[in-house]
């Protein structure tokens, strides 16, 4: 196991999902801002008003410094995240789909490469070389989306990859299409806001108003479209994933997917009534409330996303603790459960010499370091804990005795939505007797 | 357990894809690209630092186009280090992961050091009038937040070079440090063997800016000529200083290794030298000479590189690590579609570059109509190609309704 990072109150997941909540919007941005700008670039040059080019170089300014700067850095800004909080789910990822991500980072390349020059050579090359410029930008952007579906896809629903181990197999899973189409309906629809607040500040008003109108309409499309294909992707996720979203398994996911919900429609009106029937109404202070409504809106959508994968961090694979939780006979790959069921310790490098053997003197240090490798990665230790703190947890169980606990722990498996625990039978009991001193602070 | 069972159990259990010596040259040739960005970055801000604050007419302007520069540098850098970081973890993962994992916050930072870096940078070009940048107050703050970051990204390095250590920095008695906060490990010569290129490569940097747009009318001759000029020197004396330090970093480098024998820094240093000998020649016209000086410049960026990566493997191989005995899961669909998307993005790259360049350098594009057709058409013909298999694998699957 590798070092672990024990982030006090909130744990190490909250740097993953604050930095990915937050990419989501320059990513989607970056992925479908310029179907729109190229349409509008069309309609400047067919209806010969170039007062349109304007919003383009306006747009273009701002999705260049928030795509390509913030978006950047928090899209790498994700790895890094997930590098220190989960580094052998990340590794899993890599080691399978290194190719697939190699094969974005071209995009991202071409991304960035021609979005630079259709900025700079706006108005010093013919129209027909910068719309066609354009063009192979939107592709690209959108083909990196294409690709970087297939491995979020791959976390929630592996399916045939398990047995086969083959990498288009885990890519082209049942959730992967819905996923596509309902992000692909999304990004349109973050375009269309982002292109309502760059559009508020022209000058022109008939200009101002006809771009609004415009991407009101390609933004509630987006909405509509984005709707209809995420009824589809909840209808094709694994079965577990709806016991624990739909179902009840979990309540609180419900709630998330009906925030997203309310958020979305929210967005939606306003893109109706600022938009298209009334664009005058339309600013940029209303407009970037919007934005964060939305933004509020992904953050719930993507946190049903990750809640349904429970207990895994990779389905089938591997679980939310790290651990290697099935076969993949294709690839070699033998589950773990057996291997730390006789005892965990033994697996982990960073450990003192003098806790290598549990003493009743010792038990609750080395409980600690077990507890964090198998219980961190989702819950803190600390009693005013935020994210799913354990002292919290047992005491609504009324559980706050080490045998208690124990007892507990014995039964974790029966929760759909948590691994086994998994070590020697003294290891529970060391990793029971910290969690109990925990309660009594 | 013992270190090396540790590095070999922590490899991953999914093997790689590919030969590992094919990840280590894409390593290797992606970090160079990417430095040589992350050095036109550093370099030009300093250079637009001091024109800034000289102030003449002609320092103005080249502080100006220096920080335009630097903001299209950021973005570079940037994407192009994403391809390294993918392939460091794909081949070295248990130095990459443990590094970072001990210094978990210092990964973090990473990120918000370089969002303060690239907004300074932005602010100092964007906040300037047509003639001059911003105030250098702003290109300071992106220097300093630029040097800051290169320090964390080299702590964590050096890190990962050092896995002996890695116990004596994370358990003290019967704790372990589980906190994340500690940046364990600095070396001075090599910090500095990555921050001196900087200066020589924004010399390169200014030698080419002065070629590119020598003979447009909107530029002034003798402009054009004291820049070249200013950058064949900054180049010549900042190598000089590279090699020195760099031979300070080689007497550092444990004499077991006998690194000073080894044919990959042999060959790097021979290329350092032979850039060194070039500009001493070349500062007699460095507007003619900028794109040989340029091409030298990145075979030695290139070779030095792999230098590096052969010093690693020596680390790592004393702690009985070895890349190319890593599990072999081969996937050739995969792979053929990489290295067919390269190729394509290649091509497909070539296209908008040649109009910019056209456009720059004679105020007009040419007839490229055919490489337009081609470059326009190729990401349709990908995406068609790849939804069509997708779609025949999905239903082979079940997984399609």
């Amino acid at each position: 196991m590798y070092p672990f990072w024990e982030v006090p109150v909130w744990t190490s997941g909250i740097f993953i999902a604050l930095i990915a909540t937050f990419h989501i919007l320059p990513s989607h941005l970056a992925t479908g801002a310029f179907w729109f700008n190229v349409f509008i670039e069309r309609k400047a040059l067919k209806e010969n008003r170039p007062g349109l080019l304007d919003f383009i170089k306006r747009y273009t300014l701002m999705i260049l410094i928030f795509c390509f700067v913030y978006g950047s850095l928090t899209g790498v800004g994700i790895w890094f995240a997930a590098t220190v909080a989960s580094p052998r789910s990340i590794s899993a990822l890599i080691h399978n789909y290194v190719w697939g991500w190699a094969t974005e980072w071209v995009f991202f390349i071409l991304e960035i490469v021609t979005i630079y020059i259709y900025y700079y050579t706006l108005d010093k090359v013919s129209p027909k070389t910068h719309m066609r410029i354009g063009w192979i930008y939107a592709w690209s952007a959108w083909i990196s989306m294409v690709i970087i579906t297939g491995i979020l896809a791959f976390m929630l629903s592996s399916d045939s990859w398990i047995r086969t181990g083959g990498f288009f197999d885990g890519f082209f899973n049942s959730t992967y299409w819905p996923q596509l189409f309902s992000r692909t309906a999304l990004m349109l629809g973050i375009a269309g806001l982002y292109a309502i607040i760059s559009a508020s500040g022209m000058e022109n008003e008939k200009d101002r108003n006809d771009v609004i109108r415009s991407a009101s309409i390609w933004g509630m499309a987006g909405m509509v479209f984005g709707g209809i294909f995420s009824a589809w992707f909840l209808y094709k996720m694994p079965d577990a994933a709806k016991g624990l979203g739909l179902s009840g398994g979990l309540p609180y996911l419900k709630n998330m997917l009906y925030a997203a919900v309310v958020c979305y429609a929210l967005v939606f009106l306003y893109m109706l009534v600022a938009g298209l029937l009334r664009p005058q109404l339309a600013g940029k202070t209303l407009g970037i409330l919007m934005l964060v409504v939305l933004f509020l809106g992904i953050g719930a959508g993507e946190g049903f996303r990750e809640g349904v994968r429970r207990p895994y961090i990779i389905s089938q694979f591997m679980y939310g603790n790290q651990i290697i939780a099935a076969d993949v006979p294709a690839k070699a790959i033998k589950s773990e459960k057996e291997l730390f069921k006789d005892g965990f310790l033994a697996h982990i490098y960073f450990v003192p010499d003098g806790l290598r053997t549990i003493t009743p003197e010792n038990e609750k240090a080395v409980g600690h370091i077990i507890a964090r490798h198998q219980c961190g990665n989702c819950h803190t230790f600390d009693a005013d804990g935020k994210m799913r703190a354990l002292p919290g947890l047992f005491t609504r169980l009324g559980m706050t005795s080490k045998d208690d606990i124990a007892g507990w722990m014995d039964a974790m498996e029966g929760y759909a939505y948590m691994p086994p625990f998994l070590g020697s039978e003294e290891e529970k009991q060391a990793v029971a007797a910290f969690l109990a001193s925990k309660m009594q602070k | 357990m013992e270190l090396t069972n540790y590095l070999n159990a922590m490899r991953d259990a999914s093997g790689v894809p590919f030969y590992p010596v094919v990840f280590q040259f894409f390593l290797v040739l992606t970090f160079a690209l990417h430095i040589m960005f992350v050095n036109f970055l550093l370099g030009g801000v300093v250079v637009s630092i001091w024109a800034r604050i000289k102030a003449t007419p002609n320092s103005l302007r080249l502080s100006k186009a220096l920080a335009r520069g630097s903001t299209i540098n950021a973005s570079l850098a940037m994407v192009l280090g994403v391809a390294p970081l993918l392939f460091v973890q794909v081949i070295y993962d248990p130095f990459w992961y443990t590094a970072n994992s001990m210094s978990a916050y210092w990964a973090m930072a990473f990120l918000l050091i370089l969002a303060v870096a690239f907004t300074a940078s932005y602010v100092f070009y964007l906040s300037g009038s047509d003639k001059a940048p911003g105030a250098s107050g702003w290109a300071v703050l992106a220097l300093v937040a630029l040097l800051a970051a290169a320090a964390v990204i080299h702590a964590l390095s050096v890190e990962q070079l050092l896995p002996q250590m890695w116990k004596t920095w994370l358990i003290s008695g019967q704790e372990v440090n589980a906190s994340g906060k500690g940046l364990y490990a600095f070396e001075w010569h090599r910090f500095l063997h990555f921050i001196a290129p900087s200066i020589a490569m924004a010399g390169v940097y200014l030698m080419l800016y002065a070629w590119f747009f020598n003979g447009r009318k909107d530029y002034d001759r003798a402009y054009l000529q004291e820049t070249a000029t200013l950058g064949a020197n900054l180049a010549l004396y900042a190598t000089a200083a590279q090699i020195a330090i760099g031979l300070w970093w080689l007497f550092s480098v444990p004499m077991e290794f006998a690194f000073y024998k080894n044919p990959f820094f042999l060959v790097g240093a021979g290329m350092g030298a032979a850039f060194f000998l070039f500009l001493m020649t070349a500062r007699a016209n460095p507007i003619k000479n900028a794109p040989v000086a340029a091409l030298i410049a990145f075979l030695s960026i290139f070779l030095m590189s792999y230098a590096r990566e052969a010093l690693r493997m020596t680390y790592t191989g004393k702690v009985g690590y070895n890349i190319f005995d890593y599990k072999l899961s081969l996937d050739w669909g995969s792979t053929v579609l990489f290295l067919g998307t390269f190729v394509m993005g290649i091509v497909v790259m070539a296209y908008p570059i040649l109009v910019a360049v056209q456009v720059a350098k004679n105020g007009k594009e040419s007839n490229n109509e055919g490489l337009a057709k081609l470059a326009t058409a190729l990401p349709v013909v990908w995406f068609l190609v790849v939804a069509g298999l997708g779609i025949v694998i999905s239903l082979k699957n079940g997984t399609l309704f």
